[in-house]
């Protein structure tokens, strides 16, 4: 019998959380926590606990298929493959590459970004390449890339147990980053204070000193009056402002706008309150914002993230341990697939499209023929709506479920519908690849090598721990598979080592990240440009990447969509700790399902009341965009007029009413607002 | 201790008594508990941190219904293969158990009622030891200070089983922790106080000391102070210490459990 332990990164939040895998004889048997990794020191989160279960599901799928009249049949891969390339040679040779889109996955790993954005650019020859990013921190990647030239976590997860004060906000983070919460918890105990500013009373409520609960979709508003009364009180950094900032002059002139009087009239947070929060955040020592989805998903994602960037200049809590802002990233390796150029605008390292230098050096690198085009590509949102429109032809998903998880689900389908041939590649037959021509098996994060980037730009190895089930391929060698047929030379990798070595010559943030040096030191955080550089702990000390900070004015600007007499409560949704994204992977885990089998809305008792609606009772929600009827959960954690529904399940899909009004910048749908009404329907579901 | 460990080990799997050696194993600078099965590999071998290693003995054997393994044992494990055996868990006749004793700081992290096994294989154990009283502090309390103090430390619980998970005792298939007829489902924190009753009351009798519980808790929940509390009510109640005398017998151990 043969034994072992196979240590790896976990698929689900962006913690990083590191873990063994029991394997006994080829099988994997169990999770094992490892006790001496950084990020989880031998704790796990239950879906750590459970991240075996979705691999061994029965639905998984081990063959390609391929769609004939209307039903899949079990197919090779040269006939998969086959197909892929006559159709997209022949969509290239009529329409051209502007026709063609690539969703890469924030699942997958930071080898196969690469793979995805190096096939969309240097074999179709187009920059339509995004993934899910731009529907979780595309506004993060935008904003502080603006305010500091990095758009990533500033500091690192272990300093979060020695802040002396959180600003905590739009961040559920007992529930969606369980290992950043219990040190949270820990630096309690140890003496920090905690602002949390959300509207629901979320499980971190129970010890946050102040909790402000602002009516959603007011953060630049009560961001902005917060510094108000620093500015005002005297309190602000000034010798970081004069040293490290720039533009701070015309950024103060809009604050002082926003008198806590004006704050209270646009949030409902009561003036008092805003103003112990201001003193309590700006008098810290060490003083760090933690932000998530809260922030991002708004019309004003980018204006909410650059307030946020703002508040730290202003206090000075920049380039220091345990200070910083620091927006946690929801997926695995989402920070990584942003880093390794999965976006429309960059390549690896998030050196600009629009640099001809740039395009010189990567049509050089794959050695290209075509050019690569100039202007930025089209973002996720736009590609489905190019597809609405037929302009967009033929798009290539790979782990990617938009049919659960971009806004207004009807549009999403009639996009996929309307397209001339969608390629999915996935471990199941999502929802989105029911819509699919061909559906290529791809491999778990137990079937393959590869690394992922943590939220804390922390590069991390996943390492094989059993063999592909049945005929699936990892993901990387189906990438170079799809290339080599399209007539590509460029795709030949013995192993994902030998794409890391290729990206680390071509992307200089990650320049000096090795597969030695990973096995060696345990992870790196980028910037890593050499060989010889240690990783990098924390951002801007002692100086911005871009040089200096920049202060940016932002005024208050209504969410896209307000309650009114037909609509008349806020719907805002969001994740739970037991289930992960659109489910596909922890809806068939049995320990996962069973705790939360399916979805629910919040409401609060008054008006559940008011409408006869008791606690389990079948209501159904609408807006503007759709209709779903989902049980009721009757609680306090949401505040009156205000309604919240988990997105991950398909039988009462959030997103058949979600908003998909974009931030002009980002283009990140509004997720956390929108109007809707509620009805009881008068059954127990 | 470790070099002399592993001379003893290469003997033994020498021997051929043995298909392989539950231990330790450093890879890469980290341990991971591992099957050795070739006596060049024991350089590899190593001794700390700790892991649950009753529960890879367990694992190990079910796997294999034949093969005989040695187990390098700290005196928490033996406690742990000692109490499993008694509920049919594991078969001691198809393990070897190589003992190893802990130094002064591991026992006193741990607070370790024993910190030695029954036969100390290599190393020498600790002479004059007093654990820690960890529920010293919480005897003191009020009632109220009480209900105060677990109301805040049960607040933080992220129900993620893990002092389940990480329990070498806790081996039950079906796990009334996930009975919603005891505790609501999908809510966090979990009802107070019953999921954290349902498991310290599940332990009694069982609860070996071992500390696997509260280290594998993100939340840092004192977990052994309640553990502890039982394994004193067990000792003052029916006399009886889990984990020790292989054939004292379990006041509480029914055989509705064996089923």
């Amino acid at each position: 019998m043969k034994y072992d332990n196979i240590l790896t990164t976990c698929p689900f939040c962006g913690c990083g959380c590191k873990y063994y895998i029991q394997v006994v004889d080829g099988v994997a048997k169990s999770v094992l926590p490892c006790k001496e990794d950084p990020i989880s020191e031998g704790h796990l989160c239950i879906k750590g606990w459970n991240a075996i279960d979705f691999v061994y599901s029965k639905e998984r799928l081990t063959t390609p298929l391929i769609k004939e009249n209307g039903a899949f049949r079990e197919a090779t891969w040269d006939e998969a493959y086959g197909l892929i390339a006559s159709k997209f040679k022949e969509i290239k040779a009529r329409d051209g590459a502007k026709a063609f889109g690539f969703f890469s996955s924030a699942k997958t790993t930071n080898e196969e970004n690469y793979l995805m954005q190096k096939l969309a650019r240097g074999v179709i020859v187009t920059n339509n390449v995004d993934h899910c990013a731009r529907l979780c921190h595309a506004s993060t990647v935008a904003g502080l890339a603006a305010s500091f030239g990095s758009g990533a976590m500033t500091n690192s997860i272990p300093e979060v147990e020695d802040v002396d004060c959180f600003l905590i906000t739009g961040s559920n983070t007992t529930e969606q980053h369980p290992l950043i919460g219990s040190r949270i918890y820990k630096a309690k105990e140890k003496g920090a204070k905690v602002i949390l500013v959300d509207p629901r009373s979320i499980q971190l409520a129970s010890i946050a000193d102040i909790h402000l609960r602002q009516k959603p979709g007011t953060d630049v508003a009560w961001l902005n009056g917060l510094m108000h009364v620093i500015i005002k009180e005297g309190i602000a950094d000034e010798e970081f402002i004069e040293q490290r900032t720039e533009n701070y002059g015309e950024f103060k002139a809009e604050v002082m706008k926003y008198t806590p009087e004006r704050v209270e009239e646009i949030t409902g947070i009561p003036k008092a309150d805003l103003i112990a929060a201001a003193r309590m955040f700006a008098n810290a020592e060490a003083a760090s914002i933690i932000y998530s989805m809260g922030i991002t998903q708004h019309t004003t994602g980018v204006d909410n993230v650059k307030s946020c960037a703002n508040l730290a200049m202003l206090t000075g809590n920049l380039g220091k341990p345990s200070t910083g802002v620091n927006p946690l990233r929801g997926q695995n390796n989402v920070q990584g697939a942003c880093d390794l150029g999965a976006l429309p605008n960059v390549f690896p390292g998030y050196q600009a499209v629009t640099v001809p230098e740039n395009r010189e050096k990567f049509e050089k690198a794959w050695n290209m023929a075509e050019h690569i085009p100039e202007s930025i590509g089209l973002t996720v949102v736009e590609m489905l709506n190019a597809a609405h429109d037929g302009a967009l032809k033929c798009l290539y998903i790979m782990g990617e479920n938009p049919m659960i998880s971009d806004p207004d689900i009807t549009h999403v389908r009639e996009a996929l519908d309307a397209l001339e041939f969608l390629v999915v590649q996935d471990l199941f037959i999502t929802e989105t690849a029911e819509h699919a021509d061909v559906i290529l098996p791809g491999t778990s994060f137990l079937e393959k090598d590869g690394t992922f980037t943590g939220t804390d730009r922390r590069v991390q190895r996943i390492r094989k721990a059993i063999e592909p089930l049945g005929n699936a391929r990892p993901d990387w060698e189906i990438l170079c598979d799809v290339a080599k047929h399209l007539g590509s030379d460029q795709f030949v990798y013995a192993s994902p080592k030998e794409i890391q070595d290729e990206v680390a010559s071509l992307t200089p943030l990650y320049g000096g990240v090795t597969y030695e040096r990973l096995d060696k030191e345990g992870y790196l955080q980028w910037p890593c440009p050499n060989a010889e550089h240690p990783g990098t702990v924390f951002l801007h000390n002692g100086k911005f990447s871009r040089g200096l900070g920049h202060f940016f004015p932002v005024s208050y600007k209504p969410p896209a969509e307000e309650p009114d007499k037909d609509y008349p409560f806020i719907l805002t949704t969001g994740r739970i700790l037991f289930h992960f994204h659109t489910g596909t992977m922890t809806r068939c885990s049995p320990k996962l399902n069973k705790e939360v089998p399916t979805g629910y809305v919040e409401i609060h008792p008054s008006d559940a009341e008011a409408m006869g609606i008791a606690d389990g009772d079948l209501v159904q929600v609408s807006t503007r965009r759709g209709t779903i009827q989902i049980p009721a959960y009757v609680t306090r954690k949401v505040p009156e007029k205000t309604v919240f529904i988990p997105f991950h399940f398909k039988e009462c899909a959030a997103n058949m009413l979600t908003n998909p009004a974009l931030d002009p910048i980002a283009k990140i749908p509004e997720f956390k607002v929108c109007a809707c009404k509620v009805e009881a329907l008068g059954e127990s579901s | 201790m470790e070099q002399e460990l592993k001379a003893h080990l290469k003997k033994l799997m020498a021997s051929g008594d043995v298909a392989g050696i539950i231990a330790l194993k450093s890879e890469r600078g980290m341990a991971k508990p591992y099957l050795f099965a070739d006596a060049s590999e024991l350089e590899c071998l190593c001794l700390t941190p700790k892991y649950p290693m009753a529960s890879v003995a367990r694992l190990l054997l079910d796997e294999d219904g034949a093969a005989r393994f040695a187990i390098v044992c700290r005196g928490c494990d033996e406690r742990a293969l000692r109490e499993l055996a008694k509920r049919h868990q594991v078969d001691l006749d198809r393990l070897v158990i190589v003992g190893i004793p802990c130094d002064e700081e591991m026992a006193r992290e741990c607070a370790c009622p024993e910190p030695f096994p029954s036969v100390v294989a290599v190393g020498t154990k600790l002479e004059q030891w007093e654990a820690e009283d960890i529920g010293a502090a919480y005897r003191a309390m009020e009632l109220d200070e009480k209900l105060a103090f677990w109301k805040h430390q049960l607040e933080k619980c992220n129900k993620c089983y893990g002092c389940r998970n990480a329990c070498p005792m806790c081996f039950c298939k079906d796990c009334e922790l996930e009975n919603a007829l005891w505790v609501k489902h999908g809510r966090l924190p979990p009802e107070f106080p019953i999921y954290h009753m349902i498991r310290a009351f599940h332990l009694a009798g069982k609860c070996i000391a071992c500390g696997e519980c509260q280290r594998a808790c993100p939340s840092d929940i004192p977990l052994m102070v309640l553990n502890t509390l039982l394994r004193e009510d067990m000792e003052e109640l029916f006399g009886y210490v889990s984990g020790t005398g292989a054939d004292a017998e379990n006041p509480l151990y029914t055989k509705e459990e064996m089923q």
